[in-house]
This record gives structure tokens, sequence and C-alpha cells, in this order.
């Protein structure tokens, strides 16, 4: 293991802690003081933000960078599907109720 | 499975061949059935939060933020020190791998210490599997994830094992059992999204 890929891996934490850390400001953003309040923006980005974490840990700590088209893509297509299932039951709870 | 690397190589980063899958593929089978069930959990707690959403923001209140994010520190860093187990391993850089797999075992253990106290804490405060609708899901959610990552502490016993002895030494059992940790830091990381930051 040389420096470069320890650096790298170390750059890729730093970003997955930063998006992390993002979170706690994106939620006080959307609160009023200790009163949580309902908001859509704040759970679509943070959705969002939490696919993009998948797919980093997919391509740099599982090397899914370095694998055969086929994985590659077969776990691309997976977040876009948790994507779609997990936006797609919000807003059908927000239309249905 | 590749079988035996009992011959030590040089420390070098050389990267694998174009299409190399890290690990069996099996295991890449199973985790990406594994993570289609835990998408229909979160897809019918998304749907239920959205039909009680006071209740699930009051009930939510009631989580540490601070000690969600720290337990998901806890896992990303423990999937850093994986990577580099795995990369260290693969240039026959045993020893560098077995400090990382142990740097792994470590952080696991101190996300499960943490989830633990977080269990208490709720508990205390009355909080339990049957308080309400919201904390059903937190304890079925974190409850099964926590069972993934005894699973995963397994793994890393296999990883130890294998690392131990250069005899029976398979690095894609390795990264097998490595793809299997990064799992359960996957599902913790859409887990703890869904329970404590979503609105």
């Amino acid at each position: 293991m040389n420096a470069l890929t320890k650096r790298r891996s170390l750059i890729v934490l730093l970003v997955l802690v930063a998006i992390t850390l993002g979170y706690l400001a994106l939620d006080s953003a959307a609160d009023n003081g200790s009163a949580y309040r309902a908001s859509t923006a704040v759970t679509v980005i943070a959705i969002c933000l939490a696919l993009i974490k998948v797919r980093l840990i997919f391509r740099e700590f599982m090397q899914v960078k370095n694998a055969p088209t086929v994985l590659r893509r077969l776990t691309d297509l997976w977040v876009l599907l948790i994507g779609a299932t997990l936006l797609g039951s919000y807003f059908l709870g927000l239309a249905v109720h | 499975m590749t079988g035996m690397a009992p011959a030590p190589q040089p420390e070098t980063d050389a990267p694998k061949p174009a299409g190399h899958i890290p690990g069996q593929p099996d295991m890449w089978v199973l985790v990406l059935f594994e993570a289609l069930v835990f998408t229909a959990y979160f897809a019918v707690y998304l749907f239920h939060r959205s039909a009680s959403s006071e209740l699930f923001l009051r009930s939510q209140a009631d989580l540490n933020p601070w000690l969600g994010t720290l337990d998901t520190v806890l896992l990303l860093t423990s999937s850093m020190f994986m990577l580099r187990c795995v990369q260290a391993a693969r240039a026959g850089a045993v020893r560098t791998a077995m400090t990382n797999v142990c740097l792994t075992a470590a952080l696991g253990v101190a996300f499960l210490a943490s989830k633990i106290t977080e269990w208490i804490l709720l508990t205390r405060d009355g909080h339990g599997f049957t308080s309400n609708e919201f904390f059903l899901y937190y304890f079925f959610l974190t409850g099964i994830h926590l069972l993934h990552l005894l699973i995963g502490f397994i793994t890393l016993g296999v990883i130890i094992y294998q690392l131990r002895n250069p005899k029976r030494r398979s690095q894609e059992i390795v990264e097998t059992c490595a793809t299997y940790w990064h799992t359960v830091d996957l599902l913790w990381i859409l887990i703890f999204s869904l329970l404590y930051v979503v609105r």
C-alpha cells in the first residue's frame, strides 16, 4: 500500500464525513430550535446525499471502480433503484395521506 | 475461489487487471439481494412516515443526532481501514493488513457500544419496540442492522484467520469478507439518513 492509495482512501473518508456533518447543518436549517419541522426539501436532499455516499462507498471502498462493467452498471442501477423507490414511497405517502 | 496465495509478494500497489471482481461473485449477489430487502423496509417506513408526520417528527426529536453521526463516522472509518487491509493483503503486506483489520474490528466494537448505549438511553426514557410506530421502525431497523454487524465480526475473524495462515491465505476470501463489511456500512448510511435526518 503506497502513500498515494492511502491518501486517496483518506480523502474519500473526509468527503463522506463532511457530507455526514452536512446533514446536521441541513436539519438545523429546517428545524425551529428543538422542534422538528416537516420538510420535503430536507427529506429529498438527505436521500440524495445518502445515495451519493453509497455510490462513493461502492466505487472507492468496495473497489467497484476496477470491477467489470456489469458490476459497475449493476451497482449504479441499484443506487438509482433505491433512489426512485425511496422518493417514490415518500411522495406516494404524501399524496395518499 | 482463486485459492492459495502463499508466496509473499513485494509490497507494491500494482493495480488489479481491469475487470477484477472484488471477492466472490456469490457475495455480490447476496449484497445486492440484501440491499433490495432493506430497500423494501425503507419504502414501507417512508410511506408510513408520510402518514403520521407529526408523530414521527416528535419521536425523532428524542433521538440524539450527534450519537447517530458518531456511529456513521465510526463505520465509515472502519470501511476505510478495511479497504487498506484488502490493499495491503493484495500487496503481500500481511502485518499491515492485520493492523488494519484489527482497527476495523475496534471501530466496529465502538459502533456496537454506541448503539447499545443509545438503546439503553432511549429505553430509560420510556421508548421501546411498542411505544409507537416510529420506535417500532427504529428498533427494527437498528436491530436488524446490528445483527448484520455481528455477522460482520465473523467475517473479520475469517480475514484474521486467513492472514495468520500463509498456507491457507486466499485474497479472494479476504475481499469477499471485506465486501460484506462494507455492506454493513452502506446499509447504516441509509438507515441513519432515514431515521435521523429526513424530516
